[in-house]
């Protein structure tokens, strides 16, 4: 069957961003490297830069003593959970909450807004009224990143349900099937790609809720720790949070959510053309 | 429509066939009229009618033999029962050796025999079809169409089938219900005596009683057709 086999240019595309995703590891040694130069030259250009940026090797000497002491890991496990416990429930309620309210067309344009109204208030946004509610509490975090997390994956499967062809779910209605098989054979295999990437979108904004969250909330954690570091003149402290927070991102991003999302993408979007 | 009749609607594009097959099957409500299968009438989609769209709508995250056992699967039917209709229907309509193969990997024609074995697979009373042959490019056309009549002999189901295509209706019907340009009514039955085992298109084209038949049709449709 030779007529099977045409090559698929958007195929190759999508396997020549993953490869580009997946082995751009020198590259990203590359870029690491002329940042920390930069980072060094313009530290050492400056009048006090204990004071107002610290190089790199006085970042790392700062951290050697967190991490002597046992607060660096305990920080960053707590970190690390945070952002694990609230972003999977909110996609695990996300995603039937998208699923339910997309079943039907009235409700979803009546919920459409609704979606929209909450996915601009961001988790920041939220933060001051949840610290009315329940103070300076985990729950206060925990609620924040959740909340950060429902609506944008509410939201892309709410559209990857829209989008998929009613065709399907006329001829699976022909076939005999109820409800629950049509949402199950076809609405949410049909919405994978849009539920791919709106994991990836909402864990991405659930990152920066849990930093601001300990930071307003005072939960222990790195977003904590820039925060006290602040208050007592420790720059150097402040600048090792934020390249934490940036390099766990990039990691967390290159080897576990991209890989899953264009592995979805690719397999799903395969068999859907 | 008799039991085991095949016929073929036909009628200008846009004339409302589409749309009567859809009430048909009953995914679409209607304000007059009754629809009845065997007597009883029908209320919302069942699987006594089973439908081939126009646009082959088999799922592309199914597997070939999972498509075609779909509405087995619905049924509660057991798997090894399952598996065995799946294959006697994947030989009837000439994918053996593509079961495991995803849809994208077929070609047009593939996936309406798709389809149509899934459509057929689920047992249906009577088999509505809509355009099945209408996207794909002629020569495969012909072949399905021969295919098609080939399956209405072996399963001997009772078959509806639209199009706009007179050539297709005159050749698979045993009775093709013209209709007038929108909105559609019924305008001529015109019934066509041609035994199914003599329906192939090298032999039809040469029998006079097939082409007056097909002439007659191509008339009445053509005096649908507004030139504008
Ligand atoms: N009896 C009718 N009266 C008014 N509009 C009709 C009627 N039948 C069909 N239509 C409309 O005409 C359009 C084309 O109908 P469709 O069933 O798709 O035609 P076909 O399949 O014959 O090309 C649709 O928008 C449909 O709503
Ligand atoms: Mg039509």
């Amino acid at each position: 069957m030779s007529s099977l086999s045409v090559a698929r240019p958007d195929l190759l595309r999508s396997a020549r961003a993953r490869r580009f995703w997946r082995h751009g590891g020198l590259e990203l040694a590359l870029v690491t490297l002329l940042a920390l130069a930069l980072w060094t030259a313009i530290s050492a250009s400056i009048a006090r830069p204990d004071r107002y940026l610290p190089s790199p090797v006085s970042v790392l000497d700062s951290s050697r003593d967190l991490l002597w002491k046992g607060i660096l890991p305990n920080y960053l496990g707590q970190t690390l959970w945070r952002l694990v416990t609230g972003s999977l429930i909110g996609i695990a309620l996300g995603i039937p909450f998208g699923i339910l309210v997309g079943l039907n067309r009235t409700v979803s344009e009546m919920c459409y807004p609704i979606l929209n109204f909450f996915q601009s208030i961001s988790g920041i946004a939220l933060l001051p009224i949840v610290m009315i509610w329940w103070g300076t509490t985990e729950k206060t975090v925990f609620v924040v990143v959740l909340y950060t997390c429902f609506f944008p994956i509410a939201f892309s499967v709410l559209t990857g349900v829209r989008s998929t062809p009613r065709i399907y779910v006329n001829a699976l209605r022909t076939l005999g099937a109820s409800r629950l098989r049509i949402v199950r054979d076809v609405l949410l295999p049909g919405a994978m790609p849009s539920i791919a990437t709106g994991a990836r979108l909402s864990i991405g904004y659930a990152w920066r809720a849990v930093i601001a969250g300990e930071m307003l909330a005072g939960r222990r954690g790195i977003g904590w720790m820039i925060f006290s570091a602040q208050q007592v003149d420790r720059t150097a402290q402040v600048v090792l949070g934020m390249a934490l927070i940036g390099v766990l991102w990039i990691l967390l991003d290159r080897y576990v959510l991209r890989p899953i999302e264009s592995d979805t993408i690719q397999r799903w979007g395969l068999v859907q053309r | 429509m008799y039991d085991g009749e095949f016929a073929a609607v036909v009628g200008p594009s846009g004339c409302g066939k589409t749309t009567l097959l859809n009430i048909l099957a009953g995914l679409l409500p209607y304000r007059h009229g009754t629809v009845q299968v065997d007597g009883v009438p029908v209320k919302g989609p069942g699987s006594d009618r089973g439908v081939v769209f126009q646009e082959h709508a088999i799922l592309p995250w199914r597997t070939v033999a999972r498509n075609i056992g779909h509405g087995l699967e619905l049924q509660g039917v057991p798997r090894q029962e399952r598996r065995r209709r799946v294959r006697e229907f994947v030989e009837l309509v000439g994918l053996a050796g593509f079961e495991e193969r995803y849809p994208h990997e077929l070609s047009g024609g593939m996936k309406q025999r798709v389809a149509l074995a899934r459509t057929l697979c689920a047992n249906p009373v009577i088999m509505l079809m809509d355009e099945p042959f209408a996207a794909v490019d002629a020569q495969t056309r012909i072949t399905l169409q021969e295919e098609l009549n080939r399956i209405a002999i072996a399963t001997r189901k009772t078959i509806l089938l639209v199009t706009h295509n007179v050539d297709e209706a005159a050749f698979l019907g045993d009775r093709c219900f013209v209709f007038t340009r929108r909105p559609g009514r019924l305008k001529a039955t015109v019934t066509i005596h041609i035994p199914r085992d003599r329906r192939i298109w090298k032999e039809v084209v040469a029998d006079p009683a097939f082409t007056a038949r097909r002439d007659e049709i191509l008339e009445l449709v053509r005096a649908e057709v507004r030139v504008e």
